[in-house]
């Protein structure tokens, strides 16, 4: 589960039990995605029922086509844009209309909603925009949370129609949104005034100049006439708002503990959990660079309700850059009571850290601190006028791809991919590069294979034989490169990441697309059926 | 109705240690591992045979265990992740490079993922990165993107 206690209040609601009844535990599993975000409550909810009519223990276990079938999917979404520019190729005017599919019961559908309505427009400063949104009702199970959350699907229509734009104006894509990048004091469609030192121009300069862009155009250009495999580049600029939406962190409250052991070791208490994406590690580099001391004396506990604060659901890109925050300051907060306490002073080295936390508990009892959630400074929603700052801070980015389209066989495949971003500080370069790859291969997959197929409202490829994720086979060399940029309000200067390489694949391979066939496609996943239709015409 | 009577005997070798049980011959192996002999290592993810999760080596070859009835492995030598290294002050130069170089994140795939690279480098020494691509590409993960476990595969073959 990526969320231990909204399993808990779900059980606390079911049973009717005080909240002290009910606990939920949580150990490592498979990867999260958003895939255990909400749909968790579900399964315990009727594993707890059994458990609670039977008197035994009850383990439910679903296998790969019953969760194929049941859990919660993507969801699928339908943008229109219109678009107004100046002779001079500045935006002028943006109409967006963003629906999704919610199905049959609404879940997440506002928040996935709202998500993808804020990163509708992109990073780009337009002075009019007006986006309708609506989320409807379908005959299908609901679709909740998948890595993105909504982002993926406007930002895939907005960064496609900018292409076209580009075209229709005469300017290459890559001068038309160097011409409208956002820059720090520019505003967003919510009003949010930038404050962030963002340089999305650089950032397209070292993607193009890693990808080789103009040289392999060129080359494609010259060659693609006589082959029947043609060649193209792509790309596509964006942005992910880390943590929740608006004020969903104030809402949330969260709260992070840290206590002292008798030997000197540091326990972060958290109920973020850890589902291989590194919880555990960062924290305990959060932890330890704070106090400085070693990583070995960070302990993290495990996600227990009964044992942990509530710090928050472990999604939309909050745990290391919100959560990692709050570890951050309550491990400050530990050590200014030991400084308060006269038992350690500034210049500490590891031993008089170890020492000091053994006097402190002999003298004084138990040694914790807790850390809740504040807004940063000049953070602030309307939620009635749907205004103001959505996140904290964005991570930017710009992806180049490089595709081959067979025209015999009608498969498209990525022959090499450049993701260069600004996450502020990178706390952890092997977990960050992984999260990136990961996420852009997904991207490949939602893009190129991954087609649910529905009948009477049912999935009918609930198989991983017929629903196709890539493989060893798939994926090309993905060259992922970070500038740096410490964002003030994140811990060690990080901001969130794990969301980010979904949003720019899709759109960056089927420019990638367009520039190798000529034929413009506007929809995903982009299967052999539809290459074939598409070319035939 | 399956019945005790059903049941039959079988032996195998796990991981250099003789076991006999007695079960229903069209068990899965992977079952068998995991629920009677607890080798819990060994992970379903499709129970189809698509996935490679649940690969063991079987007889030095690798299989998916959720294809293979128990009743084929009588006599068998079967290898789960569990008995690659002696202990974790021992891991395999393959483990090792895996934990080096990020080539598991959420684990799911990793044992089926490790257990095909060893037969991978077993077969192939000095692999190609194509080599290692399609030696691997029975084996499906959603965290890493592969490239990790590429560069893990490509150091544990210089190291051997």
């Amino acid at each position: 589960m990526q969320c231990p206690f909204y399993v808990h209040k779900s059980l606390v609601k079911l049973f009717n039990l005080p909240e002290e009844k009910v606990r939920v535990i949580q150990t490592e599993t498979g990867g999260g995605f958003g895939g255990k975000e909400e749909y968790p409550s579900m399964i315990a909810g009727h594993a707890a029922l059994l458990a609670w009519k039977s008197g035994k223990p009850v383990k439910i276990v679903y296998d790969r086509a019953e969760d194929m079938v049941a859990t919660t999917k993507r969801h699928p979404s339908r943008t229109r844009h219109r678009t107004g520019v100046t002779k001079d190729g500045k935006l002028l005017a943006m109409e967006i209309d963003f629906a999704i599919d919610g199905g049959a019961y609404c879940t997440l559908s506002p928040v996935v909603l709202s998500r993808g309505t804020i990163h509708a427009a992109g990073p780009y400063f337009c002075p009019h925009i007006r986006i309708k949104s609506r989320a409807v009702a379908t005959n299908t199970p609901p679709h909740g949370a998948f890595r993105g959350f909504g982002a993926p699907q406007s930002i895939f229509a907005l960064e496609r129609h900018l292409d076209k734009v580009a075209k229709a104006i005469g300017l290459t894509p890559e001068e038309f949104r160097r011409r409208n990048f956002i820059r720090a004091g520019e505003t967003t469609a919510t009003n949010q005034v930038i404050n962030e030192n963002v340089d999305l121009n650089s950032l397209l300069d070292r993607a193009f100049l890693l990808s080789d862009y103009y040289q392999k155009q060129q080359r494609f250009v010259r060659d693609n006439p006589g082959r029947s495999v043609k060649k193209g580049m792509g790309f596509a600029s964006f942005m992910h708002g880390a943590g929740f939406t608006g004020s969903g962190e104030v809402y949330l409250q969260s709260l992070v503990g840290a206590e002292a052991t008798a030997e000197g070791h540091v326990r972060i208490l958290s109920a973020s959990t850890e589902i291989g994406q590194g919880t555990n590690t960062i924290f305990s580099q959060i932890a330890a660079e704070a106090l400085g001391v070693d990583y070995d004396l960070i302990e993290i506990t495990q996600p227990d309700t009964s044992n942990v604060p509530n710090s928050g659901p472990t999604v939309a890109s909050r745990t290391c850059m919100i959560v990692g925050k709050l570890v951050e300051s309550a491990v400050l907060g530990l050590r200014q009571t030991l400084f308060g306490s006269g038992l350690l002073t500034e210049n500490y080295t590891q031993a008089e850290f170890k020492e000091a936390c053994g006097k402190y508990i002999e003298q004084f009892g138990p040694l914790k601190s807790f850390s809740r959630y504040q807004p940063p400074p000049n953070v602030q929603w309307d939620d009635q006028k749907y205004q103001g700052e959505a996140y904290g801070a964005y991570a930017w980015a710009v992806y180049v791809a490089e595709v081959s389209v067979d025209t015999i066989t009608y498969e498209a495949r990525v022959d090499d991919f450049v993701a260069v971003q600004e996450v502020g500080r990178v706390i952890n370069p092997v977990l960050a590069s992984g999260q990136i790859e990961g996420g852009v291969a997904q991207a490949i997959g939602f893009t190129l294979f991954e087609n649910v197929v529905w009948q009477n409202g049912r999935m009918a490829n609930n198989q991983m034989t017929n629903y196709i994720i890539p493989t060893a086979a798939d994926i090309p060399p993905i060259r992922v490169y970070f500038e740096e940029n410490p964002y003030a309000f994140g811990p060690g200067g990080a901001k969130g990441i794990g969301e980010l390489p979904m949003d720019g694949g899709a759109p960056a391979i089927l420019n990638a697309i367009e520039n190798a066939t000529g034929v413009s496609f506007n929809q995903v996943p982009l299967m052999p059926e539809a290459l074939l239709r598409g070319l035939a015409e | 109705v399956e019945t005790e009577a059903q049941k039959i005997e079988v032996s195998f070798r796990v991981n250099g240690e003789r076991r006999s049980l007695r079960t229903f011959p069209f068990e899965r192996l992977l079952d068998v591992l995991r629920e009677q002999l607890a080798l819990t290592g060994t992970k379903e993810g499709c129970g189809e045979g698509e996935c490679g999760a649940c690969s063991v080596l079987l007889d030095g070859k690798i299989v998916n265990s959720c294809l293979v009835p128990v009743a084929q492995t009588d006599g068998a030598d079967i290898t789960t992740i569990e008995g690659l290294a002696l202990d974790q002050s021992q891991l395999t130069d393959v483990q090792q490079a895996f934990i080096e170089f990020g080539g598991a994140q959420c684990g799911i795939c990793t044992p089926g993922m490790i257990l095909a690279a060893t037969d991978l480098l077993a077969r192939i020494p000095n692999p190609t990165e194509d080599e290692i691509r399609n030696g691997l590409a029975g084996n499906l993960c959603r965290c890493t993107g592969y490239l990790k476990i590429f560069e893990a595969v490509a150091r544990a073959c210089q190291k051997m």
